[in-house]
């Protein structure tokens, strides 16, 4: 099955159970929002860690029903964070997010050796565009977590990216290993990892999907573009992952997507136990409420 | 490699290095004989003419040039190919190193500037159903990217020579997985994304494969390995010259084979052959010559 919008993600969580999130320092308005939003759309069940009277606060000054919502109150942030990520590696709670507290200490609580969320995986950043301009939604990686990915690491990401996409019902996703270029040239070396992926996926060494690249952006996304050049590939003109090549070139084409080409998005962190909702303050309050779609459908819990 | 003798209508003049032994004369002998070429013998005139004697050759199937030594004999053949006086150029008597040293000078020699200097052997062998082209058996040690894609493109262009327009390429490893701790699998991938790409030309190529998965149908089935190449290789590109070289002559020796190879990377072919190669060989060699002239 293939996405052509955000809203078909719903069509992946309506009928089953309903996830359970996990909000740690849930007095944050931002994240309070989306995931009341979220509450009332059915799509998952949230308990919130933090403090109590913060959070009432904040919903009676924005009017967020909460009633009959589980509340746990833990007025210390890194505790909260704590509680919260226990929560999830005893299996009581299916999502965690991110609410008031700082990326760096959440992710530490994550990556915690005894009671954390570790899988051996690298974290990557996941992120799902749906975008006017193209047939289905696209997804990008990594454009927000690993600055500057080694081939073993670009394994990982393509890896984790795959297997959240089965997840969404992506039986055998379209890869595109972005240069520069579609051609091989030894002074860059994105175009040589892809080459050496696409040789990987050939030999089954990574699986459940196709590899193809080094491909330009304009080979990826648009056949014409691929047939223009000549390129013969599965890949061409129907991705459904895009693999960057550092941090910097997949943190300009997020924000060119969001801010000129209009387009939404909404984004995940994997390689945990579970999906991480890890929304920043200047997300919109869609973006906010798709990640939390996002992160129910890709769970498998 | 019958056919490819047969093939051969034109008579190609070879300058051979140092050429008094019977070895050497002795396998010019023949194609001279059967119209195949024109010998040029560089070399002591007396020793010529006393080999000739020995073997019962006349000394008037050739034209002989003499030479004071073998550095003098060596760049007079190359001297003779660059003016185009000689159309090959051979090695006799005289050391490889120092028969080459003459082909690859700078100012004087033959070599294609900026070219790889390589080898490229077309065997014919019991058990296998065509023709398998291998290199590098005898210049490149440890060949790198850039020297992987010449010798490519060298044995490319001697098996469309052939006739094969678009002939299999197996780069040939211990298993045809990626693992980070061969170095050559990485180079095999990236070539095989060039030749994805059309950086590398006409010709359909797949790599880490091992001999089995190359050459053997069977093997493919048995390990699940889809590739293009696979059990039908027309090349097999080798990581080094300690792997090839000891192929080649395992093949000789055990796989009653054939051969005929050939430097490549020159203006002009360069026959370069090992003493104890049986007769044929010899006389494919200098055929192979006349084939790629």
């Amino acid at each position: 099955m293939v996405l052509k919008t955000l809203n078909d993600l719903k069509k992946l969580v309506e009928g089953g159970p309903r996830k359970k999130l996990v909000l740690a320092a849930a007095q944050d308005q931002h994240s309070l929002g989306a995931v009341v939003r979220a509450w009332n759309s059915n799509i998952i069940e949230p308990i919130l860690i933090g403090d109590k009277e913060a959070i009432q606060n904040i919903c009676t000054e924005y009017n967020y029903d909460i009633s009959g919502l589980r509340i746990v109150h833990e007025p210390e942030t890194e505790k909260s964070v704590e509680m919260a990520v226990r929560m999830v590696s005893s299996k009581q709670a299916d999502i965690l997010m991110k609410g008031k507290v700082g990326t760096s200490t959440l992710l530490r609580c994550v990556l915690n050796r005894d009671w954390g969320l570790r899988t051996g995986n690298l974290l990557s950043h996941f992120a799902l565009f749906e975008v006017d301009t193209y047939h289905k939604v696209i997804a990008v990686t990594d454009v927000a977590m690993n600055i500057a990915p080694n081939l073993k690491d670009k394994i990982a990401i393509v890896n984790n990216s795959v297997n959240c996409l089965n997840n969404l019902g992506y039986v055998m996703p379209k890869v595109a290993v972005l240069g520069a270029v579609e051609m091989v040239n030894e002074n860059m070396e994105a175009t040589l990892d892809a080459a050496l992926l696409s040789k990987m996926n050939q030999r089954d060494q990574i699986k459940n999907c196709i590899i193809d690249g080094p491909l330009a952006f304009d080979n990826a996304v648009s056949l014409e573009s691929a047939q223009h050049k000549g390129i013969k590939s599965d890949v061409a003109g129907d991705t459904d992952l895009l693999l960057m090549p550092d941090i910097e070139v997949g943190n300009v084409l997020y924000k060119s997507l969001v801010f000129f080409a209009k387009a939404k998005v909404a984004s995940i962190i994997l390689g945990a136990q579970v999906p991480i909702v890890l929304t920043s303050r200047s997300d919109s309050e869609q973006a906010k409420f798709d990640s939390i779609l996002l992160s129910a459908a890709a769970s498998k819990w | 490699m019958e056919k490819m003798v047969l093939g051969l209508n034109k008579k190609h003049r070879v300058a051979v290095s140092w050429a008094q032994d019977s070895n050497t004369i002795g396998a010019v002998t023949s194609a001279v004989k059967n119209g195949l070429i024109e010998a040029i013998l560089i070399g002591n005139l007396s020793e010529i003419q006393k080999t000739c004697r020995e073997s019962n050759i006349d000394t008037r199937l050739f034209t002989i040039v003499p030479a004071a030594n073998e550095t003098e004999a060596s760049s007079e053949a190359v001297r003779m190919a660059r003016n185009d006086e000689a159309d090959i150029v051979m090695k006799g008597l005289v050391g490889t190193d120092k028969f080459l040293k003459a082909v690859m000078d700078k100012e004087k020699g033959i070599m294609i500037p900026g070219a790889v200097l390589s080898y490229v052997a077309a065997l014919e062998v019991q058990g296998y159903h065509k023709l398998l082209f291998v290199t590098d058996p005898a210049v490149i040690p440890f060949p790198d990217l850039d020297q992987k894609i010449a010798m490519t493109r060298y044995a490319v262009e001697m098996a469309h020579r052939f006739g094969i327009e678009k002939p299999k390429v197996a780069l040939i490893g211990a298993s045809e997985k990626m693992s980070r701790h061969f170095d050559n699998a990485v180079d095999y991938a990236i070539m095989c994304k060039m030749a994805d790409r059309g950086q590398i030309k006409d010709c359909i190529m797949d790599g880490p494969l091992d001999v089995f998965l190359a050459c053997d149908k069977k093997s493919t089935e048995i390990k699940g390995v889809d590739s293009p190449v696979g059990g039908d290789a027309d090349i097999l590109l080798f990581p080094s010259l300690e792997s090839c070289n000891p192929f080649y002559k395992g093949l000789m020796l055990f796989g009653k084979g054939e051969l005929g190879g050939l430097i490549r990377g020159t203006e002009k072919p360069v026959i370069v052959m090992s003493r104890s190669e049986s007769e044929l060989s010899k006389y494919y060699c200098i055929a192979l010559s006349c084939l790629m002239a």
